[in-house]
């Protein structure tokens, strides 16, 4: 009886040891990651480096197409309704602008939120809160006196700006030249007065950020695909 | 002359982190695992490697509810790096 058990002990000791030699090459095969061979290498280095700098340098496209309808309509409507009323009162509406693309933008940043930043994207970020202060600050300063400079022109050339410096650092031509561009159709702006000023400042929405908008998505859009 | 490959690096995946990492500024582990195709448990176990070595750094903090551990290149995972480059070239 008592040979007996110390058989099965014995046995039972012998199948703790296999169980755990086994569990022990798991854990080694995990720990030991796959060796390469050197053009392997660099070919993974290649293309995380391609993939990474696509995927977070090249996605903003919905950005530029919030701000750029919110513009449109916001500066058509604007053109309209003081068109057809000739009531001033119809300026406020330009508020309606931050108003709507602040709360809009800061959503979908949180939506598409990667959970990577690269150092370009952070730059780009940085840019644009510049911007958006100067822009904002440009705005109130119509509350102390609406006629110190020409608004629509000083503001044109300011996201243009912005938008030219965004596209020199993704280096995306479609931004850069709607940048460029931009910054360069913003003197049209001091050469007409009156209802037409307000018509080619939405214009610049077209231009400056909706055409390059839907050329960023459709350009991320093909280096998902591929 | 063949330059020795640095043996933290020349594995598939830690090599793929630091590819990562070199060109975003930071990343966190989901973004890592979607990125390499790892599995939690190996990709848990590389970036500690890297982490002992001193080649990343790595925060274990919350987004909201959420626990989140996000992963930077240190100066040192950067010459790691750049010294792995050079070596590579050297077989080529």
């Amino acid at each position: 009886m008592h040979r007996a058990l110390r058989v099965v002990h014995n046995f039972w000791d012998i199948l703790v040891y296999i169980l755990n030699l086994f569990i022990l090459t798991i854990i080694i095969k995990i720990m030991e990651d796959k060796k390469l061979t050197q053009s392997e290498s660099l070919e993974l280095i290649t293309k995380m480096i391609k993939e990474t700098k696509n995927n977070l340098e090249r996605d903003g496209g919905s950005i530029y197409l919030l701000w750029g309808y919110v513009w449109l309509f916001a500066s058509l409507a604007i053109y309209f309704l003081l068109r057809e009323t000739g009531d001033h009162r119809v300026q406020w509406l330009w508020f309606a602008i931050p108003a709507v693309g602040y709360p809009s933008m800061i959503y979908l940043l949180k939506k598409r939120d990667k959970g990577a930043v690269s150092f370009a994207g952070r730059i780009i970020g940085k840019i644009w809160i510049v911007t958006g202060v100067a822009a904002g600050l440009l705005s109130l300063y119509m509350f102390i006196d609406y006629n110190a400079f020409p608004m629509l022109f000083t503001m044109a050339l300011l996201i243009n700006t912005g938008v030219a410096m965004s596209g020199l650092i993704i280096k995306f031509k479609p931004i850069i030249a709607s940048g460029f561009l931009g910054i360069l159709l913003s003197f049209a702006l001091l050469m007409v007065s009156g209802l037409n000023q307000i018509l080619i400042f939405s214009l610049f929405a077209v231009i400056m950020l909706i055409i390059p908008g839907h050329i960023l998505n459709a350009a991320s859009r093909n280096i998902k695909k591929a | 002359m063949f330059k020795d490959l640095d043996p933290l690096l020349h594995s598939q995946l830690r090599l793929a982190v630091v590819s990562i990492l070199i060109t975003a500024e930071e990343a966190d582990f989901v973004y890592l695992r979607e990125k390499t195709g790892s599995t939690a448990g190996n990709l848990s176990v590389q970036i500690d490697k890297l982490s002992e070595a001193g080649y990343i750094e790595v925060d274990k903090g919350y987004s909201g509810k959420r626990p989140k551990t996000t992963c930077r290149l240190t100066p040192q995972g950067r010459k790691a790096f750049e010294d792995y480059i050079e070596a590579l070239k050297s077989y080529f």
